[in-house]
């Protein structure tokens, strides 16, 4: 009876969750504009949309600031992990709490925060300030990717090494860094991917002359979205899901 | 004393986190070659005073002379003492071998006298052909020597434990504190070890050090900590012990449970209230008629070696060691010889024992 | 990039200082902790965190000229029903939210944000907990698989899956062409409260799953066993022990979809069409059409509140905030 509950429940829900995406894949490889009506197998939109220097650009400016904002994310959120686990109590806590205010925060006071920030202080918005944006709201999900590691470590690893001689940058470097590589792997793709997809901060911290991917299929919502962007986001979808097979057959070949 | 005999020197040494004491006005001095143990219930401030010579804490106030310098405010990593820590904290994402060459690595020793000297820590710790494995891999015994290994291949000239046989069950713990007392003696490198456990103490110390809020209780060799505890509270806290309040009537003679007792101690006031300390091995089941006082046995315990039996004379409940048994409900005699009736001045309560965490 | 004098200060600040302390944490003196190393952190978070929500205190009680003012949420209460004649003539829809000619826009709005949102939570919970349920059970092999299955979905542009509804809910879409085949009439669809919670839900509904199934799996089965074993039947086991022990997960599964969805934003002006408005867009619209900061700062921290009101409510429920580890 479960089973068979299961058999028609799940296959649903699954549909529903992917209904949509089957259909802009499928639209991707439609000739025809149409959304509706099917004209033909065609990588018309794959072609265009690498002949199209907007959307190129765009593409640019998401793939270089996830990248930028997740390293410095995760060097920021690493170091700040590591402060942080060394704390008292009452002072980690205190951080904490300041970690958590932009993960509770809806999007849109986030994006609205910062762009009042940045008109305060005059500071134009664009590339720079979209980079900083995106820093602010990765860098929580580093440290809390990176705590748990830095909790399973054993508290006196840190002072054996310096006990063994070595200066707390070496024991840092070969000692710390090392034990809590996984998790700092994780807040780095955490990273990458939130960045990679936002929308609501980058379009409150940057000018319509720097747009992201978001803020592009944004502002062509009202045009209409060609299949173009369809068909990149197939393409980045597919780039995605190979770079989780490829994470996932390396840690489960650590596991052996 | 020497002044150069002594290696280590803690000179008034007072450590206060936030509020609280937990170390007043230390004095000790740790002499080379010598196993001294810091011995004492948890919260006593024996790890503290470890750490503060390990350099991983740093006194609020006083100095540590370490061959004659001051090396107070020196990081860890500038002190040639080394640290086997509580859970060994090996590094886990090294492998056994790595783990021993970390500190020499560091002192940038070259290749082949670090796999030298890894191969001689690795027999001495007999565990040959372990350089491969993961330290997750071994048992707790198996890492322990790995920690102490990884400690000794530095050859530091002080030794640090802090209560490294603690995760251990008893068996190896036993075996391990024979091996520990075989190498300090085979490498002659001072060894300052803690520990709760009284006995893992008198096994292995030249020199015990009994601490208690703090404060240094009695500093001495086990034998003479065992036989003459300057107070209740290192009888009880050593060994099992009967103390009961006795009066000073005059030097050698000491008056409790009604009687008058003839001991060896003197330099009491006259009539001073005292503490009398009668270890259970060393009353005597003796007939009736020849009894230093006589009473009945309330319950018998067989402990192996040797029977436990309380037996209430003169009032009290006297505990007894003793390979001969009464049976319960027996009416026997009891008798102690004078050199192991022990007294003690009486403690003034500086503070609630059970007030410590 | 055209900065002003104060901005490049800003930046060339901020940068120096960034190198300057994650040097200094990494040539830190022996006497010194290392919680130095959080140093940089907690500068930016002051920077770019702190200062901002202070920020938006500072217009939401003060007006254009910078003195202050209560006036801003006045207005809150006060409705602009001016601003409503005007919606009304930009082609508002008052019936589809619910509206009244009378009363305030904004309190309407917050009403309709509220209403969807609570909507959307229970939809969320009834459809999600069976299937985290379902796929939580330890005999169900595919369990794992499935939920990787949910995740996967989320790595699509949200605004074009949510324009890829579009596709199949308009009048002459995929599900109406399908509906025209079949020989039954066109469905209205799209333009509708009922297409935004439907985007909504869509959009929201794995962060429903996730926490519960957390919670579920993470449950010792003999739990249950032992439930089975006092004589409870398969109901009453999940009833008084599968189920109260899977309430953390099922509170920070409320908490993940409410928040995002009281200020969901261009969801409703996709698929509502511009004819519903919820408070995320009234937001951003007052802040970028209407050009008042003041107003829209007073708009958002009225929302934080909100916000922080509800959290402290279920950290009452679960006060471990244990079901929240999705990542």
């Amino acid at each position: 009876m479960k089973k068979w509950v299961r058999g028609i429940y799940l296959p649903l829900i699954l549909l529903f969750l992917y209904l949509p995406i089957v259909v802009l894949i499928v639209q991707s490889f439609n000739a025809g504009v149409s959304r509706a009506r099917w004209e033909g197998f065609s990588l018309r939109w794959y072609k265009e949309l690498f002949a199209s220097p907007q959307i190129m650009r765009a593409l640019y400016v998401t793939l270089s600031i996830a990248v930028l904002a997740s390293i410095f994310a995760t060097i920021l959120g690493t170091l700040a992990a590591i402060g942080i686990n060394s704390m008292g109590k009452k002072a980690s806590s205190a951080m904490l709490t300041l970690t958590n205010i932009p993960m509770t925060m809806p999007d849109i006071v986030t994006g609205i925060s910062l762009m009042l920030l940045f008109i305060f202080t005059k500071v134009s918005r664009g590339y720079f300030t979209m980079l900083l944006a995106h820093v602010t709201f990765n860098t929580p999900y580093v440290i809390l990717s990176v705590m748990p590691k830095l909790r399973e470590m054993n508290k006196y690893s840190y002072e054996a090494a310096l006990d063994l001689g070595a200066t707390p940058s070496y024991a840092l470097r070969h000692v710390i860094l090392p034990s809590i590589f996984p998790g700092i792997t994780t807040g780095a793709l955490l990273s990458f991917t939130l960045s990679l997809d936002d929308f609501t901060i980058s379009y409150f911290t940057t000018s319509p002359l720097v747009q992201n991917l978001s803020t592009l299929i944004y502002s062509e919502a009202r045009k209409g979205i060609k299949p173009t962007m369809n068909a990149l986001s197939a393409l980045m979808f597919v780039a995605l899901l190979i770079l989780l097979l490829v994470v996932n057959r390396r840690t489960s070949a650590d596991h052996k | 004393m020497e002044v150069s005999n002594r290696l280590i020197d803690l000179q008034n040494i007072t450590k206060i986190y936030g509020e609280t004491e937990v170390l007043s006005d230390i004095n000790l001095y740790i002499r080379k070659n010598e196993f001294l143990t810091l011995l004492g219930p948890s919260g006593c401030g024996k790890t503290t005073t470890l750490r503060i010579i390990g350099g991983f804490e740093y006194p609020t106030k006083g100095r540590v002379i370490f061959d004659g310098k001051d090396i107070t405010n020196d990081p860890p990593y500038k002190r040639r003492v080394n640290t086997v820590f509580q859970k060994y904290a090996l590094f886990p994402h090294l492998n056994v071998y790595d783990n021993i060459a970390f500190g020499l690595r560091i002192a940038k020793m070259d290749k082949k006298q670090i796999a030298l000297k890894v191969g001689k820590m690795l027999e001495l710790v007999n565990l040959q052909g372990y350089e491969k494995r993961s330290v997750d891999s071994l048992s707790g015994g198996q890492q322990q020597r790995i920690a102490i290994a990884r400690a000794l291949v530095n050859e530091p000239e002080v030794l640090l434990l802090d209560e490294p046989l603690a995760a251990l069950d008893l068996k190896l713990r036993k075996g391990m504190q024979l091996e520990l007392k075989r190498m300090q003696q085979a490498l002659g490198i001072t060894f300052v070890f803690v520990t709760h456990d009284q006995e893992e103490a008198l096994t292995m110390s030249d020199t015990i050090a009994v601490m208690r809020d703090g404060k240094i209780h009695q500093i001495d060799t086990p034998k003479h900590i065992y036989d003459e505890p300057k107070s209740a509270y290192i009888a009880n806290f050593i060994g099992e012990s009967n103390i009961i309040r006795g009066t000073m009537i005059q030097d050698e003679l000491v008056h409790f449970c009604g009687q008058d007792f003839v001991c060896v101690d003197s330099g009491f006031d006259k009539n001073e209230e005292v503490d009398v300390l009668i270890r259970p091995e060393d009353l005597h089941i003796v007939g009736t008629d020849v009894a230093q006082l006589t009473g009945l046995v309330k319950s018998v315990l067989f402990k192996g070696v040797h029977y436990e039996m309380i037996i209430e004379a003169g009032g009290f409940e006297w505990k007894v060691h003793s390979t001969v048994m009464a049976p319960e409900g027996s009416q026997v005699g009891l008798s102690v010889i004078p050199f192991d009736i022990h007294i003690m001045r009486v403690e003034k309560e500086e503070s609630d024992p059970g007030g410590e965490e | 990039m055209n900065l002003s004098p104060f901005g490049i200060g800003l930046i060339v600040f901020s940068g120096v200082l960034f190198v300057f302390l994650i040097a200094y944490g990494f040539k830190v003196h022996h006497g010194m902790h290392r919680s130095i190393f959080s140093s940089p952190y907690t500068v930016w978070m002051i920077l770019f965190t702190v200062v901002p929500l202070f920020l938006i205190g500072y217009y939401a009680f003060t007006d254009v000229n910078g003195k202050f003012t209560l006036e801003n949420f006045a207005n809150f209460w006060d409705s602009n029903r001016e601003m409503k004649r005007q919606l009304i003539g930009m082609g508002f829809s008052l019936e589809e939210m619910g509206m009244t000619a009378r009363g305030s826009v904004n309190v309407d709005t917050l009403v309709y944000s509220l209403k969807m949102a609570f909507g959307c939570t229970v939809i969320c919970l009834l459809l999600g907990y069976p299937a985290a349920l379902l796929i939580a059970d330890r005999k169900f092999k595919l369990g794992p698989t499935i939920i990787i299955l949910f995740i996967i979905p989320m790595w699509m542009n949200f605004l074009l899956r949510t324009i890829a509804w579009m596709s199949l809910l308009e009048d002459n879409g995929l599900i109406n062409s399908l509906m025209t085949r079949l020989g039954l009439p066109k469905l209205k669809l799209m333009y509708n409260t009922r297409a935004v919670l439907l985007g909504m839900v869509y959009n929201y509904l794995p962060f429903m799953v996730f926490p519960i199934y957390n919670a579920l799996s993470k449950q010792d089965v003999r739990l249950s066993e032992a439930a089975q074993d006092l004589g409870a039947n398969n109901f009453l086991t999940f009833w008084r022990v599968v189920f109260p022990l899977s309430m953390p997960g099922i509170v920070s599964g409320i908490t993940m979809v409410f928040m995002p969805s009281v200020t969901t934003f261009f969801i409703p002006r996709v698929l509502g069409g511009g004819n519903t408005e919820m408070f995320g867009d009234l937001i951003e619209r007052t802040f970028l059409t209407a050009d008042n900061w003041n107003v829209g700062s007073a708009l958002s921290l009225l929302m934080m509140v909100l916000i922080l009101m509800s959290i402290s409510l279920l950290r009452k429920v679960d006060p471990e905030g244990e079901g929240g580890s999705f990542v």
